[in-house]
C-alpha cells in the first residue's frame, strides 16, 4: 500500500508521470488507482494527480494520508501539501537547499541541460525513483520508458531519468 | 482484481475501458460530440480500431444531437451503436434521446454521458441518472475503470433485452481516474438483421405514442422486478446492523475505503446500486425498515433517495445532512458517515489554496484577438461562448457564457435592449467548432432579423479545449480516413451574412483596420451582422510550427504592466525583487504579439 499525490501547472506532464508508473505497477500484477486532471483546470492551471497502490476503490487520495507529495513546481506544493500524512517525504523541482521532509532536485535545470526543460518531469521521477518505499524501481521505469517506439522521444526520456538518477547519487 | 503476469492488463482511463467496453461488445458505430470529461471514449476508441483492426465506424460528430441521432439510425439498421457527450452535451441530445425511449431500438443502443460534479469543467452539476428518470432510460452507473467496462457489455445486454436506450452514466472520477483493468477478446459485430418497415413504430403518430409510452412504461417495470442490477447489493460482510449506508457510482468507491479503512465503521452495511434508475423500490424500503437509519450517498442529486417510499427513517440529501451542491470529496464523506454513525470527526489541518487560475496558452491566438477587440471595440458588451476562448474573461473580452452558440442568439437579443453611456454594442465571439456546433442556426437567425453586433468567429481549426479533435473544416474524420471539409467562410455567406473578412490575430495592425471597418458596418452605418473569422492554429495542435524567436524586455521598460494587466500573457513575470518585468522563455512561444502592442517599445528580439 502506498499513496503518492503529484502535482504542478498544467502541461508540465504530471500525467505523463502517473501513467508510467501506474503502467508498471499494473504489469507487476498490482492493484493501482489513480485521478487527474483535464479539461479546463489544464490550461496552466494547477494540477495534481492522484496515485493509489493497494486495495482501494476510489481514486482519490484524503487529506493526510499520502505517502509522497512529488511537487514540478515548487509554488503549487502548498496547495497539496495537506495531503501529506505524518512522516510523509516531499519530493520537490527546485533550486533551494533541502529541509528535513523536503528532498529538492532542480530538475528544470537539469532539463534545460539536456536541451529541453520539458524533460523536467522525467529527471525528476529518475531521483525520485531513488529514494526508500518509492514505489518503482529506477530499472522498472527504465524497462517502461524503453517501450517507446520515437527513437528520439525514448532516447531524451532515458537520458532524463538518468540526469535525475545521478543527482541523487 | 489481482492479474499475476497477464499481458492483458493496462492502467487504463475509464473512459479507455469504456471505449474498449464498446468494442469487445461488437459495436458497429460510434458517434460524438468532444467535452470534458467524456471526450476519451471516442479518442481511445479509434486507438482501439487500430490496435485491434476492428471494423467500427467512429466520427465526430457536429453536435451530440446529430451523434445521437446517427447512432440511433444505426440501431434501427440493426447493429449495435453507442453515442457519447458531456452531460451538458444530453441537453442538446435531449429531444431525440426522450422521443427514441418511446419508440425503442433494435441493435443494442448504449448513450455514454459524463457527469462532472464540483464542477470542474462545466456550466451545470446535473445527474444525468436524473435525465434519465425524465426520458424513462434505464441507466446503469459505474464506481471504478473496472466496472466501467464491464458495465458498458452489460448496457448493450441490457438494451437488446428490453429494446431500450441504456444510459451509461461515468462521473468524472471514473473517466478521468485509471486503473489496472483486465481485457478480454471483442465478439463478433451483433446484428439483429435488416431495417424492418413498420411506421406504427418508427414514424409513430400520437395515437401510437400512447400505446408506445404504455410498452415503455412495461419494460421498465420488468427492469425494476426482474434485473438483479436494480436492487441494492450489500458490498461488506456482517449484515444485521443498525445502519445502513445505500450508495452508486463514483461516490461508492469513496464510500467503500472510508469504511474499509475506519475500524468504529465495520458495522455499517453498505449497499451499492448499479442500476440507479429503475430502481426496485421494494428492496430499497426492505433495507430502510430493517435499519434504524438509512444513509443515502449519492452523486449530484437524490436520485436513489426519492424512489424509496417512506423516507422517515432516510438521512440524506431530502433530509439536508448531505450538502445539494458540490463534489462529494472522500473527505466529506468521511465526515458525513462518521456524524451519522455518531463518531468524532477526523480533525484536519486546512489546505492553503492559492490555485492559478486557468490561462490561455502563450502564443494562443486567441489573446491578440481579444486584445485587438478590446483596442477597437473598448467597453461594448461581449456576449461569449464556450471553449479555450471562455478563458477571454480574463482579457475583460467575455462577459457572458451560457452554453453552446448562445455568444450569438443572445447578442441577437442583447442587441435589441437599451444601452448605459459607454455600453453601446455587442460583440460576440465563438470558437469554429462551437460554431459548427450550434452557431450557425443563431447566425442565420440573427442576420435574418437584421440584429446589430459583430461577430468574431475565432478559428484555430482544432476542438482545442477538449485536446484537439478535429472540427468539420477538415478534410479528414476522427480515424484519420478522408471526409470532405465544408469550408467556413461558405458557410457563413450561406448564412446570409453580407460583411466577411479574415484577419490574422498576430497582425495587430491588420486585425485593428479589420474590426474597424465591422464597427462601421454594423454599428455606425447599421447594417446587420459584420463577421470577422480571426485565423490561426492552436499552438497545441499536432504538426504545428512554433516560431523560434525569442524575446527579451529592455531599458525602456516603465513598469506599465500591460503586459500582464491587458495582454495577460503567462510567459511574463514581475521579478519584485529587482523591480523589473522578465519573459520565461521556457514558456514564451514566440508569437512576437507583445513586441506590437508593448505601449513603451521595449521588447524586443533575444540578440537584436
Amino acid at each position: 500500500m502506498a499513496e503518492l499525490i503529484l502535482c504542478g501547472r498544467g502541461g508540465q506532464g504530471i500525467v505523463f508521470l502517473t501513467r508510467q508508473i501506474g503502467q508498471v505497477l499494473s504489469a507487476k500484477g498490482l492493484n493501482v488507482v489513480s485521478s487527474e486532471t483535464h479539461g479546463m483546470a489544464v490550461r496552466g492551471g494547477s494540477i495534481n494527480s492522484h496515485l493509489r497502490i493497494g486495495g482501494f476503490f476510489s481514486p482519490l487520495i484524503r487529506a493526510g494520508h499520502a505517502d509522497f507529495l512529488i511537487s514540478l513546481d515548487a509554488t503549487e506544493t502548498d496547495n497539496n501539501k495537506h495531503y501529506l500524512k505524518p512522516g510523509g517525504l516531499i519530493v520537490e523541482n527546485s533550486t533551494l537547499a533541502e529541509e528535513p521532509g523536503i528532498k529538492r532536485i532542480d530538475a528544470a535545470g537539469l532539463a534545460r541541460e539536456l536541451g529541453r526543460v520539458q524533460l523536467e518531469n522525467v529527471v525528476l521521477l529518475g531521483y525520485a525513483a531513488t529514494l526508500e518505499g518509492f514505489p518503482v524501481t529506477v530499472e522498472q521505469i527504465r524497462g517502461q520508458l524503453s517501450k517507446e517506439p520515437r527513437e528520439q522521444v525514448r532516447s531524451l526520456n532515458l537520458r532524463a531519468l538518468q540526469a535525475g538518477v545521478d543527482a541523487a547519487a | 482484481m489481482t492479474q499475476q503476469n497477464n499481458p492483458d492488463v493496462r492502467f487504463l482511463m475509464g473512459n479507455e475501458a469504456i471505449g474498449r467496453g464498446i468494442v469487445e461488445a461488437g459495436c458497429t458505430v460510434a458517434a460524438a460530440y468532444p467535452g470534458t470529461p467524456s471526450s476519451e471514449v471516442l479518442e481511445s476508441l479509434v486507438r482501439w480500431k487500430k490496435e485491434l483492426n476492428h471494423p467500427i465506424y467512429v466520427e465526430w460528430s457536429v453536435n451530440e444531437k446529430v451523434a445521437f441521432e446517427v447512432a440511433y439510425g444505426a440501431s434501427l439498421g440493426g447493429v449495435r451503436a453507442a453515442a457519447a457527450m458531456k452531460m451538458v452535451g444530453l441537453n442538446v441530445a435531449s429531444d431525440p434521446f426522450l422521443s427514441a425511449a418511446y419508440l425503442g431500438i433494435r441493435g443494442g443502443l448504449v448513450v455514454v454521458v459524463a457527469d462532472d460534479p464540483g464542477p470542474h469543467s462545466s456550466q451545470t452539476e446535473q445527474d444525468s441518472r436524473f435525465f434519465a428518470w425524465f426520458a424513462k432510460v434505464p441507466v446503469l452507473d459505474p464506481g471504478t475503470p473496472a466496472e466501467a467496462l464491464e458495465m458498458t457489455l452489460r448496457a448493450f445486454e441490457l438494451s437488446e433485452k428490453y429494446q431500450v436506450p441504456v444510459l451509461l452514466r461515468p462521473c468524472l472520477r471514473v473517466c478521468h481516474a485509471r486503473q489496472n483493468v483486465s481485457l478480454n477478446t471483442p465478439r463478433p459485430a451483433a446484428y439483429v438483421g435488416p431495417f424492418k418497415k413498420d411506421w406504427t413504430r418508427w414514424a409513430a403518430i400520437p395515437k401510437y405514442r400512447l400505446k408506445l409510452h404504455g410498452e415503455l412504461n412495461e419494460k421498465l417495470a420488468r427492469i425494476e422486478r426482474e434485473e438483479p442490477a436494480a436492487s441494492p447489493v450489500l458490498l461488506n460482510e456482517g449484515a444485521g446492523n443498525s445502519i445502513a449506508l445505500v450508495t452508486s457510482g463514483s461516490v461508492s468507491s469513496h464510500v467503500r475505503d472510508i469504511v474499509a479503512s475506519d475500524e468504529r465503521l465495520q458495522g455499517i452495511d453498505v449497499y451499492k446500486v448499479d442500476l440507479p434508475f429503475p430502481a426496485n423500490r421494494d428492496a430499497l424500503q426492505k433495507i430502510v425498515d430493517e435499519h434504524e437509519r438509512t444513509l443515502v450517498v449519492e452523486e449530484t442529486y437524490p436520485v436513489l433517495e426519492l424512489q424509496i417510499k417512506d423516507r422517515r427513517k432516510v438521512t440524506g440529501r431530502l433530509s439536508g445532512d448531505v450538502p445539494s451542491q458540490g463534489e462529494l470529496l472522500p473527505e466529506l464523506v468521511e465526515e458525513i458517515v462518521l456524524r451519522v454513525c455518531g463518531k468524532e470527526p477526523v480533525l484536519r489541518e486546512a489546505p492553503v489554496v492559492k490555485p492559478r487560475r486557468p490561462s490561455l496558452c502563450p502564443g494562443c491566438p486567441h489573446r491578440p484577438a481579444f486584445y485587438t477587440m478590446r483596442q477597437v471595440f473598448d467597453q461594448a458588451v461581449y456576449t461569449g461562448d464556450i471553449g479555450c476562448y471562455t478563458l477571454g474573461i480574463n482579457m475583460g473580452a467575455v462577459d457572458t457564457c451560457l452554453c453552446m452558440g448562445a455568444s450569438i442568439g443572445m447578442a441577437g437579443g442583447m442587441s435589441r435592449a437599451p444601452f448605459t453611456e459607454g455600453q453601446t454594442r455587442v460583440v460576440a465571439t465563438i470558437g469554429d467548432s462551437t460554431f459548427y456546433h450550434a452557431g450557425v442556426p443563431a447566425l442565420v437567425n440573427a442576420v435574418h432579423t437584421r440584429a446589430r453586433f459583430v461577430l468574431v468567429i475565432m478559428d484555430n481549426n482544432i476542438t482545442a479545449m477538449t485536446g484537439g479533435q478535429p472540427t468539420p473544416a477538415q478534410d479528414f474524420l476522427a480515424d484519420g480516413s478522408p471526409g470532405v471539409a465544408v469550408d467556413m467562410e461558405r458557410l457563413v455567406r450561406g448564412c446570409g451574412v453580407d460583411f466577411l473578412e479574415i484577419a490574422d490575430p498576430y497582425d495587430a495592425e491588420g486585425m485593428k483596420q479589420i474590426l474597424e471597418k465591422a464597427r462601421s458596418y454594423a454599428f455606425d452605418d447599421d447594417k446587420g451582422v459584420a463577421v470577422v473569422i480571426t485565423r490561426r492554429p492552436c499552438v497545441r495542435a499536432p504538426k504545428v510550427e512554433l516560431p523560434s524567436d525569442r524575446f527579451e524586455i529592455g531599458e525602456a521598460c516603465d513598469l506599465c504592466m500591460s503586459c500582464l494587466r491587458d495582454l495577460e500573457c503567462p510567459a511574463f513575470h514581475y521579478v519584485k525583487s529587482e523591480k523589473r518585468m522578465e519573459i520565461d522563455a521556457d514558456l514564451c512561444a514566440g508569437c512576437g504579439f507583445c513586441v506590437q502592442v508593448c505601449p513603451s517599445q521595449a521588447i524586443k528580439a533575444k540578440g537584436a
